[in-house]
């Protein structure tokens, strides 16, 4: 029975491979958009990531980066740095703003560096300056390719006018591009004197991030202090909170999608099989048995479709990252196990239709000639 | 005198309700013994096919009881028929309904999956009835790369590897040439006289009157007498094989004379190229052997 239900699935190549096509289709894009997805929150996490603070401090009742406003004054610096464990403490100015560049706008993160700056500049370069000095800007290499900046080009931020300097890599996300320039500029930009965003604080060997954050929040007034743990944590969820009903929907409708081809296929292999349903019954199979049969073809259906989709999709997101250098694609393993299971779900709902079809075959209808 | 293998008692099947109502069957009794050959003929429409479904357990008499080897199968459940149709029915079907996908060794093997231990015992039964129905060189191949003679014979394997007491047979050689129409016959035959089983013919082919143990004369749904007419023996022009003129369902016209055809894959050569056939010495005669 089983060897029946194998073979006759794969019986019409043709048929089984355009199905298998289909729904793996589909469900690549589930993984795509995930992926997708995955990258650009990876991406819009990367400064905070990148930056080498183990402890992040900023206005009371903010606890992340991402489309936040933190506006401490900078005298704060000095008592943070007094904190017993304290060993660096990194002042930013930080401001998100939409920029206009090759006639776009891009939003984007930016970070006013003290100078000469420390651990909370650009972590690498891809070429040009690492720190800039007033009137300069270090832009993300690919937001320069896109855009067609090149290292003494003009870039408008806000109405200032900046001169790219440096080039540097991992900065760039399409949510959220992080560009480095010094304090002064932003302080300018923000006609505002004497304050700071987030303070990057960095401990003594042997003091713990949890406790050094504790007894900064002990020691200074009306500042929020959270681990880097912490702290890219909520960012994450902030970034994922942002996208999660437009990815919600595109897996709902990818899902829905690939469980209509696999119904479809599994559908028109019974449509295509009646007569051999009805030589079955006839013979002696029950119904329940030619249930599962029907069941067990939509579920191997789904499983070759997945592990198809899952190969492409290895095999074509480093070539779609290298064509197209504006998208991040992060293909996680949660991802691919909620596809897994996204493809058993659909095989599932897929036998259901072909499923009431098998119970309709008449036996009687071996007899006709 | 034993059991018989098939008891069937009034058997009733209506279709449609009111003034549409159509008796296909109407109180058809039977008994069928072990080693008998039973043949059921009749005109189209007399309710051959709906008799036969009902005797293997695939239709609900309206009426009636139908007992295979002494267990009554119009009192099981739904759940319970498919288990005894695997078990104690073997079914040779028309178009032989090969399951594509599968060897000719595994189609003969299907039904033994459906009865408990029935492959260990399945292997070395279908191994001999490969060899007896002479399939041997044609173990793993696919039915359609057989003749219809083949495929029919594998239809016969299948219906015999659970060893039922009980084969139903619907117009098995409907779609064969002469030859292996006899072939097939013959087999039939044997697995009545040398294996004891109850065999139930239903099927056009007048050669098969001479092997039966019993005619029976389906019209209107009902057992009738045999009626003593005369059988107008005329030759089908493509196979060659004798066809009854009175009782043949597959006529044309040509050429001003009445043709006839022992199947639709004999009329469908004739109508491909009458010319051929019409001309070749098979060519009724107009001059019919008689015979009571």
């Amino acid at each position: 029975m089983l060897r029946w239900t194998l073979k006759s699935l794969i019986h019409e190549r043709v048929a089984f491979f355009i199905g298998v096509a289909a729904a793996s289709s589909a469900l690549l894009l589930v993984m795509f958009f995930e992926a997708v997805y995955a990258g650009e929150a990876d991406n819009i996490i990367a400064y905070p990531r990148n930056a080498g603070a183990d402890v992040w401090v900023m206005q009371r009742g903010v606890g992340n980066m991402h489309m936040a406003t933190s506006y401490l004054s900078d005298w704060k610096v000095s008592e943070v740095r007094n904190v017993p464990g304290v060993a660096s403490v990194e002042p930013i100015l930080y401001l998100n703003t939409v920029i206009e560049a090759g006639g776009q706008q891009w939003f984007a993160y930016i970070v006013g560096l003290d100078t000469p700056a420390g651990a909370a500049g650009p972590w690498a370069m891809h070429s040009g300056k690492r720190n800039p000095d007033i009137g300069e800007a270090v832009v993300p290499e690919v937001f320069a390719r896109v855009t067609g900046l090149r290292i003494g080009s003009p870039i408008r931020i806000v109405d200032h006018e900046f001169t790219v300097v440096g080039l540097s890599r991992g900065t760039f996300s399409m949510a959220n591009s992080v560009i480095f320039v010094t304090r002064v500029d932003v302080e300018d930009i923000m006609t505002s004197l004497d304050i700071v965003s987030f303070m990057l604080v960095t401990a003594e060997d042997g003091v713990h991030a949890t406790t050094l954050a504790s007894d900064i929040e002990a020691a200074v007034d009306n500042v929020e202090a959270l681990t880097t743990n912490e702290f890219l944590a909520n960012d994450k969820q902030m970034a994922l909170q942002m996208g999660v009903e437009t990815v919600a929907l595109m897996t709902i409708i990818c899902g829905a999608l690939a469980a209509f081809l696999i119904a479809f296929t599994v559908y028109a292999q019974v449509a295509r099989q009646r007569r051999e349903l009805a030589v079955a019954k006839a013979l002696g199979v029950s119904n329940s048995a030619l249930y599962l049969s029907v069941c067990v073809q939509a579920i191997l259906l789904a499983a070759i479709s997945t592990t198809f989709a899952v190969l492409m999709a290895v095999t074509l997101m480093p070539l779609v990252t290298a064509a197209i250098p504006m998208v991040t694609l992060q293909l996680s393993t949660a991802s691919v196990a909620r596809v897994a299971m996204l493809g058993f779900v659909v095989a599932i709902l897929a036998s259901i239709l072909p499923a009431r079809r098998v119970a309709t075959v008449d036996p009687m209808t071996a007899f006709q000639g | 005198m034993t059991d018989p293998v098939l008891r069937a008692r009034h058997l009733v099947k209506t279709f449609g309700s009111g003034h549409t109502t159509v008796h296909a069957v109407d109180d058809v009794s039977l008994d069928v013994q072990a080693g008998e050959l039973v043949l059921i003929k009749g005109p189209s429409g007399s309710g051959k096919t709906t008799l036969l479904s009902m005797l293997g357990g695939l239709l609900r008499p309206t009426a009636g009881s139908v007992e295979i080897d002494g267990t009554d199968i119009t009192a099981l459940s739904e759940s319970r028929l498919p288990k005894l149709r695997a078990r104690s029915v073997g079914f040779v079907f028309q178009a032989f309904n090969l399951l594509d996908a599968l060897t000719v060794e595994e189609n003969i093997l299907f039904p033994a999956h459906l009865v408990p231990g029935g492959i260990k015992a399945g292997r070395a039964r279908a191994d001999a009835l490969i060899d007896r129905l002479d399939l041997g060189s044609r173990r793993h191949s696919l039915p359609r790369t057989l003749s219809g003679g083949e495929q029919q014979r594998v239809a016969i394997a299948r219906a015999l590897i659970n060893e039922p007491p009980l084969i139903l047979a619907d117009e098995p050689t409907g779609n064969l040439d002469s030859a292996r129409g006899q072939d097939v016959m013959m087999i039939l035959h044997d697995i009545a006289r040398d294996e004891g089983r109850a065999v139930i013919l239903v099927t056009h082919d007048p050669r098969v009157e001479d092997v039966a143990d019993r005619v029976m004369w389906l019209e209107d749904g009902a057992i009738r007498d045999r009626k003593a007419e005369p059988h107008s023996w005329v030759r089908d022009p493509v196979c060659g094989m004798r066809v009854d003129e009175w009782t043949a369902t597959l006529i044309t016209d040509y050429g001003g004379e009445k043709v006839v055809f022992c199947s639709q894959r004999c009329l469908e050569r004739f109508e491909a190229n009458p010319e051929r056939y019409a001309s070749g010495p098979s060519r009724p005669d107009g001059s019919p052997e008689r015979s009571a």
